[in-house]
């Protein structure tokens, strides 16, 4: 770069600190996991499309997912929108399955046309429904609803495959940070803030949607809010979100977290006293309660981890993400 | 040899106008602040290959700066809501003018020149409500305050002059807050609107978002022929992925701008900045929350997305745009394409403002 200016107060900072090492033991794997699982989902589905049959290999998906799920850079940046849509504010996905099944239409039935459907009816919650919801998931062999599951799944297999082969890619595009051309990472450290950006958003979310939607407030719990609950999910994803958050962490600083590991720890005996898995019972003040320990953990797990890997990498949230206007 | 005549003819240029021009200080094309390393903060003047025409330390944070249309001035707001804002030589840093709001308003955001410099408005709130107001300071005057109209809204947080130099164009953001610490007080009921008023604050025309009440209008860019762009920060929801960008022209309703349902997701809700490219014919809005700049052609037809982290800051440029970040990148974005121009060891704050424009 021609207008390279840098001022006096230049310091060292760590170069691409822990990114091959996320790449390589965390991130790619991950990702070459979900592509597996979702494969393993279409076959079972094509095989036999009922809710009984896939029910089992759809969790096996949904747990590979958690693993690399929140990331929002790359690939992700708008793929992941397609694989796990939700929260689902505006409540589109049952509404357009519902327009589909009503119109037998056409693109319900090719996997290849579908990927350009609404992201609402595509990936892992368009699926929950037809396995979990009583509106959806007493469909019969051979009926219309049965292809749709088949196309589903088939779609969620390609998005699967497109992001793991797009992931070998970026994971170039972060290895190469700092070099001439690359104008997503204009220095090295970008590479590491951008991963490090990423893991905290993911425990921001799971604090915030994840465990804030079915709070709701104290006079008003909404627990039909909560992610994946007509599958028995919520907690079982919060925690494999964070130990995911967690295993990046790890990975990038390439040193013991045990502050992060205890943040840990304590997150997972908050989580042991929770007796309802999918937060289902959140109007009672007590199991209301817990859920909002379990949330104050996720923070206190987040502020750990910026203490512990941010101030020793030298990482700062985003100015400007941070800070409104 | 100087004549004793001549002499005494630059001597009273000097003392009538002691002020230097924007070519004095290295002839930026835009403002932009920044926060340094050591954590304190600076104004620059940038030019349009990136590199910079000068820098000054400013004393705080400033908010918004604006950029006097000849003088090498820039005023700087505190964080809003504010009761200060600074005139800044942009020759040396030195704070030639304290501007102090009066006792029941405070700054709310941007400020904007007249086109001949003549005067400055300022967007402002009445402190116990949030009733917009428009500032009217006499920049010959040390910048004494001359006047107010009102801003026909809530919480006006930007402001710019139209193209017919007779009326202004406010975009109030119509969010009430409280008056220490910046609490939103009204989020449920909150009614932003976009208001042109002439100079002299008469309502020319007021427009609103029909079924996007909640979402606050903050940002503007004019262009040459009247076409206002509007960005917006969306304070329903989380999720809900609303539009972010209309365009508007006079006596016309508002061109929601959408982008796919994906693309939406992905900015979060949220648009820092907005700015038409340098030969107008289309428009952007960056996102620092999902680091990304979404282009739309000027009917509102969504072009496509770029990716930068903590992008936010965005002004017109002969090839396209310039963007700036967080991270210390200022960035061209040509047609769909972002190269780097140059990368500082700051983080560049909210906006790049325009010098002249």
């Amino acid at each position: 770069m021609r207008h390279l200016f840098l001022f006096a107060t230049l310091f060292a900072t760590p170069l691409s600190a822990g990114v091959p090492e996320a790449l390589d033991e965390v991130i790619l794997p991950g990702f070459s996991d979900f592509a597996e699982a979702t494969k393993a989902l279409s076959v079972a589905a094509q095989a036999d499309c009922t809710p009984e049959a896939i029910e089992a290999p759809w969790n096996a998906a949904f747990d590979a997912w958690t693993q690399i799920g929140d990331i929002r850079i790359g690939p992700s940046e708008t793929g992941a929108l397609s694989v796990a849509f939700w929260p689902d504010t505006r409540g589109f996905t049952p509404r357009v399955l519902g327009n589909l099944i009503e119109a037998r239409a056409e693109v319900g039935t090719d996997p290849e046309a579908f990927a350009e459907a609404s992201i609402a009816a595509r990936g892992l919650f368009a699926l929950e429904r037809m396995i979990y919801d009583a509106d959806f998931n007493a469909y019969a062999p051979g009926s219309y609803a049965c292809t749709l599951v088949r196309t589903i799944t088939a779609e969620l297999a390609g998005q699967g495959a497109a992001l793991d082969a797009g992931w070998d890619g970026f994971a170039r595009v972060m290895l190469s940070a700092g070099e001439d051309g690359n104008t997503l990472y204009l220095a090295p450290e970008e590479a590491t803030r951008a991963l490090y950006t990423q893991l905290l958003g993911s425990l921001e979310f799971t604090a915030d949607s994840r465990l804030g939607r079915p709070l709701g407030t104290f006079d008003r719990p909404r627990p039909t809010r909560a992610e994946a609950w007509r599958a028995g999910r919520p907690l079982r994803n919060v925690l494999l979100d964070a130990d995911a958050a967690v295993a990046q962490a790890r990975a990038l600083a390439g040193f013991d977290l045990p502050q992060t590991d205890a943040a840990l720890a304590r997150l997972h005996a908050a989580a042991d006293k929770i007796d309802d898995p999918s937060f289902q019972n959140v109007k009672d003040p007590a199991a209301r309660l817990r859920v909002e320990i379990l949330q104050q953990h996720v923070r206190a797990l987040s502020d750990t981890i910026e203490a512990e890997l941010g101030g020793a990498l030298g990482l700062t949230a985003g100015f400007n993400s941070q800070d409104g206007d | 040899m100087t004549t004793r005549r001549v002499f005494i003819a630059s001597l009273l240029a000097a003392s009538a106008n002691p002020a230097a021009g924007w070519a004095a200080v290295g002839g930026p094309t835009y403002l932009a602040a920044a926060k340094c390393r050591d954590g304190s903060h600076m104004l620059a003047g940038l030019r349009e290959d990136g590199s910079v025409a000068f820098t000054v330390p400013l004393p705080a944070r400033g908010h918004a700066a604006a950029a006097h249309p000849e003088r090498a001035e820039a005023v700087g707001f505190a964080r809003r809501p504010g009761s200060y804002a600074m005139v800044v030589d942009c020759r040396d840093g030195t704070v030639l003018h304290r501007l102090s709001a009066p006792q029941d308003r405070q700054f709310n955001g941007h400020g904007t020149f007249s086109p001949d410099g003549a005067l400055l408005y300022t967007c402002e709130q009445r402190v116990e409500d949030s009733e917009g107001f428009v500032g009217i300071w006499d920049t010959a005057a040390s910048y004494s305050r001359i006047g107010e109209f009102r801003s026909h809204g809530v919480g006006p947080h930007d402001i710019r002059v139209m193209p017919d130099h007779q009326s202004l164009v406010i975009a109030n953001g119509g969010i009430r807050t409280d008056r220490w610490d910046r609490a939103k007080l009204n989020i449920d009921v909150m009614r932003p609107n976009l208001v042109y008023v002439d100079v002299t604050g008469a309502l020319l025309e007021r427009r609103d978002l029909p079924g996007f009440y909640q979402n606050s209008i903050r940002h503007l860019a004019v262009r040459g022929d009247g076409l206002v762009g509007l960005a917006m920060q969306w304070e329903g929801e989380a999720g809900y992925a609303p539009p972010l960008l209309a365009l508007h022209r006079r006596g016309a309703p508002p061109v929601l701008c959408e982008a796919p349902l994906q693309d939406e997701l992905a900015m979060g809700g949220y648009a820092g900045s907005v700015a038409f490219s340098g030969d107008g014919s289309e428009i952007a809005i960056t996102s620092p929350r999902g680091g990304r700049i979404h282009r739309f052609s000027d009917g509102g037809v969504f072009l496509g997305a770029v990716s930068r982290a903590d992008v936010c800051g965005l002004a017109p440029h002969a090839g396209g745009y310039v963007a700036s970040d967080g991270l210390g990148g200022m960035l061209l974005l040509r047609g769909g394409t972002l190269t780097a121009l140059a990368r500082a060891d700051v983080a560049w704050d909210n906006h790049l403002v325009a010098i002249r424009a």
